[in-house]
Formats: structure tokens, sequence, C-alpha cells
């Protein structure tokens, strides 16, 4: 070890560059104490929010294109979140004549671009995502369903969904309990091939240079530009080689106890409400980074009633006067309330002069778009969140007819999954929602 | 398993139309036509389902519940007492594990023992759904009887239309021609993407002068192509398959842009299983269309429909669209078979056909005939 | 097996040595060099499935490139690298490595170590020297190559895995600036003291960049390194050799990509109540048949430049049959792709030539409406290398842009209301007589013969010569001397990366020849690559020069 350090000096040295001394300290000092980084970000994190059903025609899609777009009444409850939030309207999961299994083939899209063919389907955005942001924490990803149920759209190629937890408390058992390791009391070991990646750029580093020696005076100039973007990357690693700075926001959450399960909405969203606050307490503590959601629209239904969100899409007819669905709209207001206290609850958990939500986006999807006639058309989507300054927000996309996976490669992409298109046949798309990449 | 639906492989095609099937229908149409027929206009339709005219309080009492009250009364219906209905009731809220569901898909009653109630709807106790008793509907006067059923669009009164009062009650078989019944919303919805589209030929010596006009309806070998905003796409092109059974051919009159086909004909169009009917099927069927001035075209089919085959569409569904799209199925089954108002079995004198009117939206099309390559090269409309 | 790449197998690659790619090495007295252009999307992506085979998924973004002087191949010499984009760069440097070295790829490296645990520099440096060479576009340097056994060696010894330090160090090579810039290294030229030449590599990838929009093939750099390419008759050899390969199709679809700015329609967008049929389909279909209609005319039919303006003969998809109202057949099953159709237009009919396209039309059009002022901007801009004079500041655009206005019912009608102010007339009269004779074609490209139930007047002239309706006016523009002079200088700009005005002698000396022999895209493509100017070097930066150490093989 001290041989490559000493030679990473002298190529430094050599090479005349300046790179910052805490990465060399963090080497010669073992102790590790006090060496946190001291400008490091905190990392990116990804969440998704399934809420089937899709919305109302008229009540959610805002009529103004772009930024300052006004919130329509069915998204009433995130108005407080507008200029944190994009929408993506218009957009569409396609058959490509093949039969449609009705709330099947959108989650489908949705989740994997693509309508599987036999058992070999692909893996979920969310888990390629997690194979980038989450090897390194505690949980790889978390799974949660406002219903109760262990359904979710999280899925690893080729295998079965990886299951949700319906019960808040059980989560909590799940991260706090005595598993649970102090993150910022954790001892540390470098990543032998960050290192090794770190060793390479230096390795390289003069035969890079040497490009400098042949280039006229404005080659130079733009060079050097690369050189420092280089240094950038150089300077990541050099953080991920260090103990990773204190999560200052990191405290256990206080414990509680049994819940109902969400079968009625009233339960459904106490439940929620916890989630999101064990999710924050989560993410705050580096246990895991990305997360999943899964409302189960369907089965939901208020307390007292026979019926279910679902039946009321196909059963309850359209209000005269009104012209919509009464009941439907308003249990797709609830979906919203519900998930507005969510992010609230991400808002809550402070860190620095932050919170937990700026560094992290979350992916609202439907199965389908129009509710009564469950569409495969006009899907509403929603991102929240500007992951760390990745996204611009606050934006309404218009994108009619697109296929909805360009929200998808647009999520991932951000995220750093190695991905130039997503997407199978027709929902195949290499067009990044641009308006919302920052 | 989901399979891709490979219906006809290109040199099944091409088979096909060198046999002469594509020819054949083809050529049929235009030789049923006026000899000295010149203007001829192609559509697909993209958007079908039952015409209804539902209205305030054409139910008395209200339309028939919902269906979870539905199967409270249905457990009553199975000798449950109202205390044990009650608790079942309150499992089902609380999202215990309730039997409900399962009395439900077994709510038939074959030699005493239970059966599934889709299957064997005639074993189920008749739920006594509710009618509509409006005398409003659309459709045609079919048996040329006088009746009190008024056309709200031509004002003919002696409509019959016994499949909008059988079903006038049932939630998602209720609406408007524009605000469209659920049922089919719905179940247009699902198919539009994938289900062959039916096409439409209007041929006639002029379409801007009154006289005789031809109609044919065929069904396509693709399905309906849609437009960015998810509507029929205007001017895509379609073949027509030559399967006899959806090809249709009617002949009327055209006034103004109005066109009349009172000679009844056999209907028959084929469609995907998950809409009931499995296929679109009338006897004595009349049919009326309007050129619009966007180029499209709308209408009402009215005839006789087997009910079973409509009841079967259903039935092969089963409980999960009967609890979340139709309500109660045995229940509808009922309701057709009390309402069938022609075509009587020999033997017991049941009806076996009900009189009904569907509407049809079209929007211009290019129909591939044996000529196909060749009209590629042709000017083209504007 | 599926993941033979081109350039890294046959024989030549296993014949190679460590030694004999040492041997070959160097590019001697290098002194200095100039514009150095990044990499392309297209041209990083058509490098790495080269020489890694086209099973290598590439994976990460590239960032935007710049337009300039109408050309973002000129903008290539202008933009360098942002952090975002290194990232990304390096993300996909790592996955490309990374599939190198695996299970399914690894035939693609010709030696395997001794042990797989520890390094070894013979299979490496064998490795690393013939990558190296396809990778910069000339032989590695001695000491690049000892750089990258090194490092391979490093993080071998650090993940304990052969492999791993291999992938590692080729991920290195692939964000080195001297893979992602294309370097142009220049020599004294000889016998002349003071002049600069190109040195023979730099030759080889600026031919192959060009005409086939990819990295130097293995006979190109051999002939580089004979010194072939310092030869008219040597140069004329690879010259012929590359335009009679398929691969040019691939150099002809990136220059007119390039040049009618099809990036711009991953911005375009389009009211999708106003233009239902615009599609993100037949978006890509549109660009597609552009395409399509140039490469088998210019191409396949070796037909006259001019033509592309007039031509009745194009290719269609179902999707975009639907648009311009014609019927098209899909002879596939129920739900299969579109199928790519000739088509002919009849001679009569308004459509026909790249502007009455959807590709034109629509990418030239606001997302509500139409607009001749754009497509005529566009027409003078692009295709005649004209400059149109930015609107002046403040001018209210509220009568062009209101379609319902039931005082001006089509497009003309508004223009001439808007145009009453003086300030605004005189580019409209230079620019909208041309687009208004393609309002036949709405904002989305579909065909029309009325405006809000008006017959739609497409009459107007260009530059003296009147025209009734998009037919005429492609006619025009056929006949304009304007339209092929452009062309030579957009494509030896393109070639280049610098602009190349119509008024220099060169582009006068290409259109010269051009025109001679019938308007041939091919020839005028062979004529700039055999062209001195098209190796010309601006003179070094003296200090430059001075400053820079002599950048000799450290044997």
């Amino acid at each position: 070890m001290n041989k490559l350090v000493n030679r990473r000096r002298v190529l430094r040295g050599a090479a005349g560059i300046t790179v910052g001394l805490p990465f060399l300290d963090c080497f010669l000092n073992s102790s590790g104490t006090a060496l946190a980084a001291t400008n490091a970000q905190l990392p990116v994190c990804f969440g998704t929010w399934w809420q089937g059903l899709g919305m109302t025609p008229g009540r959610w899609v805002p009529d103004k294109v772009g930024a300052g777009y006004e919130v329509k009444v069915e998204m009433r409850a995130l108005t407080p979140f507008r200029d944190k939030m994009n929408i993506i309207s218009g957009t569409k999961y396609f058959m490509d004549g093949r039969p449609l299994e009705t709330h099947t083939t959108g989650w489908q899209i949705g989740s994997t671009g693509r309508i599987p063919l036999g058992i070999n389907s692909g893996a979920s955005l969310d888990s390629q995502i997690a194979d980038v942001i989450g090897t390194k924490t505690r949980f790889r990803s978390i799974e949660v369903s406002l219903d109760g149920s262990t359904q979710s759209y999280s899925k690893r190629a080729g295998s079965a969904s990886n299951p949700s937890e319906g019960s808040p408390s059980k989560l909590y058992a799940r991260i706090f309990g005595p598993e649970f390791k102090d993150p910022n009391a954790a001892d540390f070991t470098p990543d032998p091939k960050v290192m090794a990646r770190r060793s390479v750029l230096s390795y390289v580093a003069d035969e890079r240079k040497d490009v400098m020696k042949q280039l006229g005076a404005s080659d130079r100039a733009r060079l050097d530009e690369y050189f420092s973007a280089l240094r950038q990357i150089e300077q990541q690693l050099d953080i991920e080689l260090q103990k990773p700075a204190p999560l200052a926001a990191c405290t256990v959450p206080t414990a509680f106890g049994e819940t109902q399960p969400g079968k009625d909405i009233v339960e459904a969203g106490k439940n929620s409400k916890l989630f999101g606050g064990l999710l924050a307490h989560a993410l705050a503590c580096g246990q895991t980074r990305v997360f999943n959601i899964n409302v189960g629209a369907g089965g939901l239904r208020k307390a007292g009633s026979t019926q279910g969100w679902h039946s009321w899409t196909h059963e309850e007819p359209i209000d005269e006067k009104l012209g919509y669905q009464k009941e439907v709209t308003s249990f797709i207001e609830w979906g919203n309330e519900t998930f507005a206290e969510l992010l609230r609850q991400l808002e809550g958990v402070k860190e620095g002069s932050g919170n937990v939500l700026d560094r992290t986006v979350i992916l609202w999807q439907s199965d389908h778009g129009i509710a009564r006639t469950h569409t495969m058309d006009f899907l509403p989507i929603l991102t929240v969140g500007k992951a760390g300054g990745r996204l611009k927000t606050g934006i309404h996309v218009s994108a009619a007819g697109d296929p909805a996976t360009r929200v998808g490669l647009t999520m991932q992409q951000i995220m750093g999954v190695p991905l130039s298109s997503w997407g199978a046949l027709s929902n195949e798309t290499s067009k990044t929602v641009t308006e919302i990449v920052a | 398993m989901i399979g891709k639906v490979v219906r006809t492989p290109k040199s099944l095609f091409r088979t096909g139309l060198r046999a002469g099937f594509a020819v054949g229908v083809l050529m049929a149409g235009v030789a049923a036509a006026p000899a000295h027929a010149v203007e001829t206009r192609t559509f697909v339709i993209g958007w079908f389902s039952e015409a209804t005219y539902s209205q305030d309080n054409d139910c008395v009492g209200g339309i028939n519940p919902n269906i979870d009250d539905q199967y409270l009364k249905n457990l009553a219906d199975l000798g449950y007492t109202p205390s044990q209905i009650e608790e079942m009731a309150k499992k089902e809220l609380d999202g215990e594990n309730s039997p409900i569901r399962g009395l439900m898909t077994s709510r038939a009653r074959v030699d005493g023992k239970p059966a599934n109630p889709y299957a064997y709807p005639a074993f189920v106790v008749d739920p006594k759904l509710k009618s509509s008793t409006s005398n409003l509907a659309y459709g045609f006067d079919l048996d040329g009887k006088p009746g009190p059923v008024e056309d709200p669009q031509t004002r003919q009164k002696g409509i019959d239309n016994e499949f909008a009062r059988a079903l006038g009650c049932m939630r998602s078989f209720r609406g408007s021609l524009e605000s469209r019944p659920t049922y089919y919303a719905w179940a247009w919805g699902q198919l539009k993407d994938s289900m062959p589209a039916w096409v439409v030929t209007i041929s006639a010596e002029s379409l801007s002068k009154d006289g005789d006009v031809t109609v044919t309806f065929d069904r396509a070998f693709e399905h309906l192509r849609s437009n960015a905003d998810g509507s029929p796409r205007a001017d895509a092109t379609y073949r027509i398959d030559p399967d006899p059974r959806s090809h249709n051919v009617l002949h009327g009159k055209l006034k103004g842009k109005e066109l009349t086909f009172d000679t009844p004909v056999d209907f028959r169009l084929m469609q995907n299983p998950l809409m009931a009917p499995m296929e679109f099927k009338m006897t004595k069927a009349k049919l009326r269309l309007t050129l619009k001035d966007d180029g499209s075209i709308s209408g009402i089919v009215g005839g006789y429909m087997p009910w079973s085959e409509f009841y079967l569409g259903l039935g092969t569904q089963g409980p999960g669209t009967e609890y979340c799209i139709t309500g109660d199925i045995p229940g509808i089954y009922y309701l057709l078979k009390k309402f069938a108002d022609a075509d009587p079995d020999p033997k017991t004198g049941q009806n076996r056909a009900i009189s009904a009117a569907y509407y049809l939206e079209a929007v211009p099309a290019f129909i591939a005939s044996e000529s196909a390559q060749a009209t590629q090269h042709a000017p083209a409309r504007e | 097996m599926k993941t033979t790449a081109r350039l890294l197998s046959g024989a030549a690659f296993t014949a190679l040595s460590l030694g004999a790619a040492l041997a070959a090495d160097a590019p001697a007295e290098v002194d200095t060099s100039t514009v150095a252009r990044r990499l392309t999307a297209d041209e990083y992506r058509t490098i790495i499935t080269d020489v890694f085979g086209p099973t290598i998924e590439l994976g990460g973004r590239f960032e935007p490139e710049l337009r300039v002087k109408g050309l973002l191949a000129v903008g290539t010499t202008h933009v360098s690298v942002t952090s975002a984009g290194m990232e990304q760069y390096d993300v996909m440097a790592r996955a490309i490595a990374n599939q190198v070295v695996d299970a399914k790829h690894r035939d693609l490296i010709p030696c395997r170590p001794a042990n797989d645990k520890a390094a070894d520099d013979a299979c490496t440096g064998t490795f690393m020297a013939k990558v190296g060479r396809l990778l910069y576009r000339r032989p590695l340097t001695d000491a690049e190559l000892k750089t990258y056994v090194g490092a391979a060696r490093v993080a071998t010894a650090e993940t304990k895995d052969y492999w791993n330090g291999l992938s590692m160090s080729l991920a290195a090579m692939l964000s080195s600036p001297k893979f992602l810039f294309r370097q142009v290294a220049i020599v004294p030229e000889p016998g002349k003291p003071g002049q600069w030449r190109m040195e023979a590599h730099a030759k080889a990838q600026q031919l192959s960049f060009f005409l086939w929009n990819a990295g130097p093939d293995l006979e190109l750099l051999a002939a580089a390194e004979r010194g072939d390419l310092d030869t008219k008759k040597g140069l004329a050899k690879q010259v012929d050799r590359m335009m009679a390969s398929s691969r040019v199709e691939a150099g002809v679809r990136a220059f007119f990509i390039d040049n009618l700015g099809f990036d711009e329609f991953d911005t375009l967008t389009k009211d999708a109540a106003l233009f239902p049929k615009f599609s993100a389909q037949a978006a890509a279909d549109a660009q597609e048949q552009t395409l399509k209609t140039i490469v088998d005319l210019l191409l396949t039919h070796k037909g006259d430049y001019r033509d592309v303006f007039t031509t009745k003969k194009t290719f269609l998809t179902q999707e975009l049959a639907s648009i311009y109202k014609v019927p098209l057949v899909n002879d596939g099953p129920n739900g299969a792709p579109d199928t790519w159709v000739p088509f002919e237009f009849s001679k009569d009919d308004p459509r026909g030539g790249i502007l009455t396209q959807v590709a034109f039309t629509a990418l030239h059009s606001p997302p509500g409406r139409g607009s001749p002022t754009l497509r005529g901007k566009a027409l003078r801009e692009v295709l005649l290398c004209q400059k149109v004079p930015a609107p002046p500041a403040a001018v209210k655009f509220d009568i062009v842009q209101d379609t319902n206005n039931p005082l001006y019912k089509t497009a003309r009608e508004r223009l001439k209301a808007h145009a009453t102010n003086p300030v605004c007339a005189g580019c409209h009269k230079i620019i909208d007589p041309m687009g208004l004779a393609l309002e036949n074609f709405d904002g989305a490209g579909a065909y029309r013969l009325t405006e809000n139930g008006v017959p739609i007047d497409t009459s107007g002239s260009l530059d003296g010569v009147n025209f009734t309706n998009s037919a005429e006016l492609g006619k025009a523009i056929h006949d304009n001397p304007a339209s092929s002079s452009c062309l030579v200088s957009r494509l030896s700009s393109y070639a280049t990366g610098r602009p190349i005005d119509t008024g220099m002698p060169w582009a006068q000396a290409l259109l010269k020849n051009f025109s001679a022999g019938g308007y041939k895209l091919p020839d005028l493509m062979r004529d700039i690559a055999l062209s001195d100017d098209f190796f010309s070097v601006t003179p070094p930066d003296t200090k430059a020069a001075e400053a820079a150490a002599p950048n000799q093989p450290a044997r």
C-alpha cells in the first residue's frame, strides 16, 4: 500500500496536477477519524410510486405546457410540490398487436419497457437503477405496499417480483431492528475496485497530458476543459475512497406498534405516512437508496363502502352535470393527498440546508391512462424531486403519443444506468425527456 | 402465456389473394353496386357500441345495485340469514378472508350442489334485476308493428330495441352516444390496438347526389391504427380478410348526407371474444349512416341479435368481469331471456333473439384490393 | 461467432506479437497538431462496433453537439467535454471494457494470461497495441503502450484479477482525449521549410470519417504506414476503394443528417390536438424517408444531386402514408412492424422532392401551425447557404400566430397583414414566397388543399423565377445555381470541420467539376477526398511548436 501511495505522489508531482490532499491522508492515517470528506455530496436516491387506475380527463393534465403550469383539481394536494415536480402527459403503452391483459400489460411496459415474451421477462427500471446506486447500501431496495399485500412491480431480469412489505411496524423492525448498525460508527474499508480505478487514472495521467504538447493554443484551451472534467472524476473516486461523510441527519425513528392493514383508504393513508417516515430515515441513514411503493389501488375502498376504487371506475356513470365520475375522482384525489403526505415525510428529514427529498426523485406511474376506460394512452406520469440537481423541475411536458418509456429511460440515465435506449418494439425509445434533464 | 397473434402468414395471404378469396369478396361488393357506380369511399370503424339513450328516471327506484350490494342480496337468495350475511359483510369490509367471493362464484345449484353460475346461469336464482321503462331508444321498426318506443333521432315510432330495455338499468350499459357506456368504452379500449379492424365501403354513382347506394362491411387483417392522441387514425390502409363470414352487403338510398338501408339483411362481423357478443350477429338488420363534414361517418345498425351469444361473451369472462365491470352476469341472462322478442324455439317457444341497435363511427381509410400495389401509385384524396 | 469485431478479427491480428506492434510504432517526427475534433456520437458508436463487434452495448449518452456555420461537424472543432459529459464517457468506457473481457467476448483477446490472478504484461501488450492502434487511429508510441500495460498491471495487483486489470486499462484508453478527439498530427512539408502537412495517419482518419463516418480500417492504416496516402496514386487507390464500399452510405447519411439538422427532431414537439398524426414513429420515419430518398437517388442510382428537390420517387411506411394520404399495404400479419415500401408520386402531384417531405415541412414549423417564414428561412439558409437576418426585436407576431382569426384564414393572408410593417417586409419578401409554396403541407407535414375552408394559393417566386406550387418550387431550387454551390460548400465544410464558403477557390474548383460531371454526389466526395485542401492544415502556433517536446518513442 505504501509503495503505491508513494508512487502516486511522485506521479502527481511529475504531472503537476494538484489533487486534494485528503485522499493521500486517508491512506496514511489508519484511524480515519479526521478524514471525512468535506465537500462530498450526499448520494442520489430513487423511488417509485405505482398507483393504478390512471386519472380523470380534464381534471389532471394541466392546460399549460412548460414551466409555471397550473395544478388541476385532481392534483390539488400536490400544489405545494409544483415546483419540485414534473408532469409528463399524453404518453402511451404500445401493444404491437399483442393481446392486452388489462392492468398487467401496462405495469409490464411501465416497469420493464416491454411486454414479456414467455417467462424471460426483463428487469424493472428500479432494479436497474439499484444495480448502479444501491450496491453499497444494506438494502439494495425496499418495497412497500399501501394495501397490505405483498405485490410489487420491482423485479430482476427473469425472476419473480421483489415482494412488498405491507406492515409499517414490520418494516421498522427490518430496518431499525437489532440488525441496524449506526452508519456513523461503522468501519470503513475502501473498495479495491475503486482503488484500482483511481490507480489507473493516476497511471495514465501523463500519457493523457502529453496530448497537450501536441496542440495549438485554441485546442489547448478546449482540452483544458477536458482535464478539469477528468479531475472531477478523480475527485469523485477520491471521495469514494474516504470514509463517507457522517450522516448527520441519521436518527433512529421512534418505534410504533402494529397498525391496521391498509384495506380502506384511511388505514392505507396512515400506513403510507408511517412508511414515508421510515423510508425518509432509511435514506438519511444510508440503509437504502432505492424504494418502491405500490399503492395497490384496485382493492382500496372507503370505510363502510362495499365498493372498491376499481369497481367504481367501471360501474360509476359519468355525472351528467359534472361531466366526470365523482367517486373515482375522489379516490384519485385521495391517492394524491397520500402521495403528498409521503413527500412531506421525506422533506421532513433535514440534511444541512436541504432535505431527503432534494436528493431523491420519485417516479409516479400508472397501469392505465383514463380511469373509466382503462386506456393504454393518455398516461399520467409524475416525477418529484430534483435528484440532487440532476433534474429540472416545475415543468409540464406534453408528449402525446410518445412511448411512456421515454420517462423510464430518462430516470435510468440520470441515475447513471449506462443505457442509450430502453424498451422493446414500439415501446423502445432513445429519446429522453430533455426538457427535465438538468 | 402471451403469444403473438400470427393470423395470416404472408404467403397464405398472397395465396388467398390468388385463390380469389379477396378478389371474389371485393368483386362481389362492386358487382352488387349499381353497374355505373363511380364514387367509392372507404372507412375504418373507430368506435362501436350498443346505441344507448339513458335518461334520468328511466329506472323505477334507481338503477340496479352495485355488485357488492347485489352479492348480499344473492346471499339471501342462497338462503343465508341476515345475521350470517351481516357477519360475512363485516369480514369483507375488514379485509379479512370473507367467504362471499367464493360463495358467489359457485352460486348456481345443479342437483343441489354448488356450480359455476356463469356456465349454468339458469341454475342460479333469478336476482330479478330491474329493466328500463324508457320509451326512447335508437333503432328501427323491425317487425312492422306499431309500438310505444320512439327513436330520439328519427322520431320514428314502433322501434324494436328490447336490448336497450333489458340492460338499461345496468350501470355499465348506461350512457349516450357521446358519453360512451362504460362496458363498451372499456372493451373497445382494450381491444382496439390488437383486434382486427372492421372496414366499410360506400359506393354510389355520386355521393353528392341523391340516389341508390351500396355499403359493404368487412373485417380487415390489421387492427385499427391510432393517432398520437389515441383517436382513430384517418387515411391508414387496411387489407380485407377474405373470410366470408364477416362480409356484408347492404343496398339503400342516399338523400343529402343521410344513407338509409331499409331492406333487412343478415349481418355478421367476427370480433375478439373479450367483447360480448363474441361475434356480432344480427338478422333482419337495417342500417342508417350519416356522411359528416369532417369526412367521417356515423350511424346505427339494428336487428335481431341471438342473445345467448351475447350472454356467452360475458359468461366466459366470469367473476372478474362481473365484479369489476358488468355487474350480476346470471342476472343479465335472465334479463335477456325475458326481453327476447324474436325467433321462438319451436319446442319451447322461448325467443332466441332480441331486438337491438348498435352505434358506429368510422374515419376515412384506404382499403387494399387485389390491385393494392397499383393503387400505391394512384393519386390520393386530399 | 456473432461477437466477431470487424477490425479485431482475422489473421492479421493473431500474427501480431507485442514486438511487431512496437516495431510498427509511432508516427515519426510529429511536432504539433491542429484542430482537434471531438468524436460525434455516431463516430464513437461506429468505432466501438467496428473494433469490438455489434454485441457490445454502449450504454450511456452523449453530450449535445454544437452547430457552427450550419453544421455540427464544424461544431466538433469548438466543443470540449463537460464534467457531466466526462462522467458519461467514463461510464461508457467502463461498460464497454467490462464487456470486452467478459466470457462472451473474451475471444477478442488473442492470448491468455499465465495466471488469471496476476498481471501478464506480454498478453496485455499484445492486446493493447492492437486495440490502441484502432482506437487512436494510429499505432501507440512505446511510452503509451508501456503506460497501458503498466496501468493494467497496477489494477490487476489491486483487484487480484487479470481481466479486471485489463478492463480498467482499456477503459482508461477509451476515455483518453487521444481517443475522444480527432487529433490532427502535422509534419513539416518535406523540402518546403515553414510549410506543414497532415501526417499520414491523420490523413487516414480524415478520409474515413468523411467517407464512412467511421475510423480507418486496417487496410487504410496500413496504407498510411506504407506512405501510400502521401502519393496521389496511393491516395486515389484508397479513395476509390472506400467509395466502392457499401460503407459509403453511412458517410452520406451522416452528412445529410447533419446538414438537414435532423438532431432538432430530438426536441421537436407538435400539439397532438392539432396534429394527431404526428406520432413518435412518424417523426422517426420522416427522417428515414428523406435519407432513403437521398441515398437511393444519389448513391444507388448515381443521380443528379439537384433532383433531390424534384424526384417523385421515395419510400414510405404505413405511418407516413396516412400522413401523405396515400394507400400503402403492409404485407405482414396483424401487429407486424411497419414496412418500408418504394413509392412514386404521379408526375403532376405537388408532392415530391425532399422539401415536401415531413422531415422538412414539420421540422421547420412551430408546434401548433405551419410556418411559411420558418420554411422559407430554412430553405434559404440550409439549401441555398444564404443568411437571413433575425427578426427585429419587439415585433408583434400575434397576427401570424392566430390561425383562428376569421379575417385571415390562410397563412398568406396572415403574413400579408403582418408584413405591412416595413421593418419586417424586407425580409419576409425574400423568405415567404418560397415558404408559401409549401402551404399544401400543414405544420406536421400532412397534405392539404385548403386552410380553414379556403383554397390555398401556393404561388410565389424565387430569385425572379415564378412558380405556382411546391413541385415548381422544387424545380426552381433545382435550377438555382445556389443549391449546388451550397452543397459543395456544406460538404467540404463537413469534411474538413472548418467553414468553406462558396466563394473560396477550392469550393469554386469543386463546383466546376461537380457541374461538369452532372452533379453526382459520389464524384464530389471523391474530388474532395483527393484535394490538397482536404488535408491542408493551419500553420501551427509557433510558440506551441517551440514549447512542445519532441514526442519520440522512448526506446
